[in-house]
């Protein structure tokens, strides 16, 4: 990785959007993370829509980390829009939440997301889920070229 | 002489003819009289079926009473009929509200173990990082005491996580439908056994007595439940032993069949044998024998589902016996 295309954290509680970045930080992962804070702007940034028309549409972030419990549009729904739409079906979508209810689980997958991982509350598992992430996402998975 | 004989003769005449007269009046008198008995015989006749007649009446009469009281019977019988139907409806008509009711309450305990499982968590989650993130980054700012309250913090949080987690569990395998089967508790056993000396490889000088083709009808996932706890809290309480022996097992107990695991660990006081299936009690203290105190009180709501008892027996520092019966015939019984 050496052109470090960006990573979509979408996530609204700001604490965990600390520790995540803290956990990248202590992963030395280059990888910029940019944050929405709730479904449907994550949906307006990656369609360069709304306060986001002004960006390119074919900066596409190399990876999606998809909270589901999310204020206006919930995760399964920005789920369900980025799998219908040409333009973000191919980006990795990561599922990074605290449910761990059968149902979630079973509507991500049935979503097409690739991956469910639960946060643990234990921070030293979180910094080491976070850097088999980032192994397996940004290195050893071979992505859509952009 | 010809006077007489014409006078004769005369009276020869006259009298042949009166004679004939008499005859055919004789003969009608004779007719009319049979014609009377006909008719008196026809008379008869007529009578007669009259008379009949009359009793057939009767007999329609009488009839036509038993149909009417009949058709009276019917219509108590079928207004017995609409008032048990109307009971039965009735009947129904509260079953289908209560069930609408359990429904109700089990979306909504869904809806809260939700949010207990996403947002309780959460905060959790930020305490654990943070204080993790001040060890790691402001390490120098720390003294020795300073660092130790902070794994202080984290350790009641990781502990808290469990909890919950444990809640959740508990909640979970309580709600739902029994799915049953055909299981296999000896192979059940020796999976969990295995499982258990998997998770401690280093640990040596256990015995487990698995009894032979124990089969029972029940749920498979949630018996898997009971046998973790019931062998697992068996192998957590034997782990002070250098020898120990846990046995799974099966013995009659009037006319049921009663399951069970015994071990030969730290027992516990007969007295508090009901407080075992308390949720978070526990007769251990954290440092002896960690634990949640959940573990018991998953075991009595899973046997109760079956339909089963469960009940205890033991002795400090002797070992402790837990027996459990399974009775799927049964409904389910309520706490």
């Amino acid at each position: 990785m050496t052109d470090a295309r960006s990573i979509l954290l979408v996530e609204d509680n700001p604490d965990d959007v600390e520790l995540t970045l803290l956990a990248f930080e202590m992963n030395n992962i280059p990888n910029p993370l940019v944050v929405v804070e709730d479904g449907a702007e994550a949906v307006q940034y990656l369609f360069a829509d709304g306060p986001y028309a002004d960006r390119d549409l074919d900066d596409r972030p190399v990876l999606i980390l998809l909270d589901l419990k999310l204020p206006r549009m919930g995760g399964l729904e920005v789920l369900r829009r980025l799998r219908h739409d040409q333009r973000s079906q191919g980006i990795p979508i990561v599922v990074l939440t605290s449910s761990l209810e059968a149902e979630d689980v079973v509507r991500s997958y049935e979503l097409c997301a690739n991956s469910y991982i639960r946060k643990p509350v234990d921070f030293d598992q979180f910094v080491e889920t976070v850097r088999q992430l980032g192994s397996y996402w940004l290195v050893l998975n071979e992505g859509v070229e952009n | 002489m010809t006077q007489i004989d014409l006078d004769s003769g005369l009276e020869t005449a006259y009298s042949s003819e009166a004679e004939e007269y008499a005859r055919a009046m004789l003969n009608i008198l004779e007719d009319f009289a049979s014609e009377k008995e006909r008719l008196e015989e026809s008379q008869r006749a007529v009578l007669n079926i009259l008379e009949d007649f009359g009793a057939e009446k009767e007999r329609l009469e009488e009839v036509q009473r038993a149909m009417l009281n009949l058709l009276e019977d019917f219509d108590v019988e079928r207004s017995k009929a609409e008032a048990s139907n109307l009971e039965l409806r009735e009947a129904f008509e509260s079953l289908r509200r209560a069930k609408e009711a359990a429904d109700a309450a089990n979306r909504e305990l869904q809806a809260f173990s939700y949010s207990v499982s996403h947002d309780l968590r959460a905060p959790l989650r930020a305490i654990d990082g943070f204080s993790l993130a001040l060890v790691k980054g402001y390490e120098g700012d720390l003294d020795a005491k300073g660092k130790d309250y902070l794994h202080r913090v984290r350790a009641a949080t990781q502990r808290m996580a469990q909890l919950i987690d444990d809640l959740l569990k508990l909640s979970r395998l309580t709600r739902g439908e029994l799915n049953l089967t055909w299981v296999d508790l000896s192979a059940l056993a020796r999976l969990v056994t295995e499982e258990l000396q998997h998770s401690q490889p280093g640990r040596r000088g256990v015995t487990f007595c698995i009894a032979e083709g124990l089969v029972a009808r029940g749920d498979p996932r949630l018996l898997k439940v009971v046998l973790d706890n019931l062998l697992g809290n068996a192998w957590k309480f034997t782990s002070k032993k250098v020898e120990a022996k846990i046995e799974f097992g099966a013995t009659r107990m009037g006319s049921r069949l009663a399951y069970f695991v015994r071990d030969d660990g730290a027992g516990f006081e007969m007295t508090y044998t009901q407080k075992l299936f308390e949720t978070f009690h526990r007769l251990h203290s954290e440092r002896d024998f960690p634990g949640t105190g959940v573990g018991l009180s998953l075991v009595l709501r899973i046997v109760r589902r079956h339909g089963g008892e469960i009940w205890a027996e033991g002795e400090v520092g002797r070992g402790a016996t837990f027996y459990f019966t399974l009775d799927t015939l049964r409904p389910e019984t309520e706490t």
